[in-house]
């Protein structure tokens, strides 16, 4: 079998709770802070919790001039600002219909559709409350004339989407691809979790035995993505493989089992084409419910075999929140900033190990190690599941 | 790329002139027996219905699509929609919130049929369905599934009053379609090309407007005709405009010549 084309993942840009670019992410990570705060942006008083991962400063840019006022599409825009500055361009020195953008989101624009209804600028807003508004304003503030995608894999939107444009190189559609995802706290989302019972009052407990459920959190996180042969210059690292599968066993409840996520893993590591001796490092998707925490540990030790019991498995939500279409994005950042930095972040806000989650969850503080190969996780509502292969640099 | 085969397609199709401000054909609510439907919503139902006339279509029980080697694929552009508006405006309980993520729509044919396979999800227009078909038969190609299911879903009359208030957005009428596609692997070429044009061009007078779900239909039309020679499905979506060519559709579909 042909080998497949290696697609980098050239440079990445975030704007997240816990500050307006990559550096100040990877900081917090690391040093244990939280992005958790007051939601301020729209009113929650009448809502059970009222915090969460709320970005307070988007980005560095001050003027938003031709850019609607539409907070997912400023999300995404703040990151590519940083994606810009980290890989130093803008415009990309390419054909721009070779330029190609894929977003994943959970929400696309839905808080647009949220405030035409309540006759705020009702004709302006409507165009942005589709999914794919934001991503085909990104595509225009970038430039970029090729293809334009948004994948909607509910919390696995960002892995699904970093595994699209990935393949978009390997079938020569692109040259380059701005790909990732983002979501914005608004009322919808925090109703319907609240709703839900979803949510915690406590702090965001991954794999803890005190974990009483998640808090949500906006961002945006993008990567350029080029093919390896193409890139001239540094890189984080590499998209090895991706996996999905479907639960197929409810629509807002992981498969008890998580049979689906195995299945997802199992796919990713063939697709990569490693095994899971050669995995280091574990980024779960960790959202400190009681069913997800239990059910990960459950798949990563079906699917990894005695290699689970030997690796890092950590979680970053407990300082971020669950960003949602954002989430799988920023997990990977984290997995190949580990592996550049020699570094891997702890998972915050665990101090009483579930028994039942007894795999190396990376109590405490950051650890040294630098991993080579590393798997991240996602699950979403609906019963998606993603898992990708990523390699260090 | 190798073209896959068709081994069915069910398409549903709205039935028009509709009524009040909006011309939309609409598609009733189908009924569905068990508890579990109960807070179904119409776009999940109609998902559903698209599924069992894809298995009539090409007379298989629902078993030839459960498992883990079937792949689902879904698009829409504006299917949720619908339980968006029933959310924001306060219509909905507790579990409604859920229904209101475009997954659940395949959510629901995965727990019904038991699909547990590749899936992926396209929000956008038809460029966006041609996309998944391409995407489908490499995944076909590639051997991670056996046989690939392309969902597309699109309803429009709960937010008919927005529609109306926008025209200029979209073409008319606006013609509610929910369909399925059932590929395998089949035999000669499949090319996907897509370009950014400044107008890109819109669907014959009269056939109406189907977002996601127009290639589908095409095809199905296609399919009733007689099925001979290649084929090629277009569609626009906002300034993309996208071409399928299938050098041979190799078909086991209903009205098909092959």
């Amino acid at each position: 079998m042909a080998t497949p084309e290696r697609v980098a993942i050239a440079a990445a840009g975030a704007v997240t709770p816990v500050g307006p670019d990559l550096e100040a992410f990877w900081s917090a990570l690391v040093t244990g802070a939280s992005g958790i705060s007051q939601i301020e942006r729209f009113p929650v008083s009448d809502l059970r919790v009222q915090r969460g991962g709320e970005v307070k400063k988007l980005g560095r840019i001050k003027d938003w001039c031709g850019v609607p006022d539409c907070r997912a599409t400023r999300l995404l825009i703040a990151a590519a600002d940083d994606l810009c500055a980290q890989a130093g361009f803008r415009p990309l020195p390419l054909d721009p219909a070779r330029v190609a953008v894929v977003v994943g989101t959970a929400l696309g624009g839905v808080e647009e559709g949220e405030k035409a209804l309540e006759g705020d600028r009702p004709r302006r807003r409507f165009r942005d409350a589709l999914y794919d508004g934001p991503g085909d304003r990104l595509a225009r503030w970038l430039g970029a004339r090729g293809p334009v995608i948004t994948v909607s894999t509910a919390c696995a939107s960002g892995a699904s989407a970093l595994a699209t444009g990935a393949d978009l190189l390997r079938r020569d559609e692109a040259d380059a691809v701005v790909a990732g995802g983002y979501d914005a706290l608004c009322r919808f989302v925090l109703r319907g979790f609240n709703a839900l019972r979803s949510l915690t009052r406590d702090e965001v407990r991954p794999f803890d035995r005190r974990r009483s459920g998640l808090l949500l959190g906006e961002a945006g996180a993008l990567a350029l993505l080029v093919r390896e042969r193409d890139l001239r210059g540094p890189r984080l690292g590499t998209v090895l493989g991706y996996g999905s599968a479907s639960d197929g066993f409810h629509i807002a409840a992981p498969e008890p089992e998580g049979r689906g996520l195995e299945r997802a893993i199992r796919a990713a590591l063939a697709d990569a084409r490693v095994s899971p001796r050669d995995i280091d490092l574990v980024s779960a998707h960790g959202t400190a419910t009681l069913l997800n925490d239990r059910i990960e540990t459950a798949a990563l030790k079906r699917a990894l075999g005695p290699r689970a019991y030997e690796v890092p498995v950590n979680s970053i939500k407990g300082g971020l929140g669950h960003t949602m279409g954002a989430a799988a994005a920023l997990e990977a950042f984290m997995c190949l900033l580990s592996a550049q930095r020699g570094l891997i972040p702890p998972t915050l806000h665990l101090e009483e190990p579930d028994p039942e989650c007894d795999l190396d969850h990376v109590p405490g503080r950051a650890r040294a190690a630098r991993p080579r190969i590393m798997l991240s996780t996602s699950m979403g509502f609906g019963g998606c599941n993603g898992a990708l292969v990523l390699e260090a640099a | 790329m190798r073209a896959p085969a068709v081994r069915a397609l069910g398409v549903l199709s709205g039935q028009g002139p509709g009524s009040g401000s909006a011309p939309i054909w609409t598609l009733p609510r189908p009924e569905r027996p068990g508890d579990r439907f109960r807070r179904a919503t119409r776009e999940c139902l109609l998902a559903l219905a698209a599924v069992d006339a894809m298995l009539e279509d090409g007379k298989a029980p629902r078993e030839a699509i459960a498992g883990e080697r079937t792949a689902l694929l879904y698009v829409t552009a504006a299917a949720y929609g619908a339980s968006n508006r029933e959310f924001i405006e306060r219509r909905g309980g507790v579990m409604h919130f859920a229904y209101t993520a475009p997954a659940v729509v395949p959510a629901e044919v995965a727990i019904e049929f038991g699909v547990t396979g590749a899936y992926g999800i396209l929000l956008g227009g038809a460029p966006s369905t041609l996309r998944a078909i391409e995407q489908a038969a490499r995944l076909l190609d590639e051997d991670r599934c056996d046989r690939a299911l392309l969902l597309a879903v699109e309803i429009f009359e709960e937010c008919g009053d927005l529609y109306a208030r926008h025209r200029r957005y979209t073409r008319w009428p606006l013609v509610e379609t929910a369909a399925c596609l059932w590929l395998e692997r089949g035999a000669g070429e499949l090319r996907f090309q897509s370009s950014r044009v400044a107008k890109a061009p819109g669907p014959a007078r009269g056939a109406g407007e189907r977002f996601a779900a127009g290639p589908l239909a095409d095809l199905r039309e296609w399919l009733d005709r007689g099925a001979a020679g290649p084929l090629e499905l277009s569609g626009r979506w906002r300034d993309e405009h996208a071409r399928l060519g299938w050098s041979t559709v190799r078909s086991h579909a209903r009205g098909s010549a092959a």
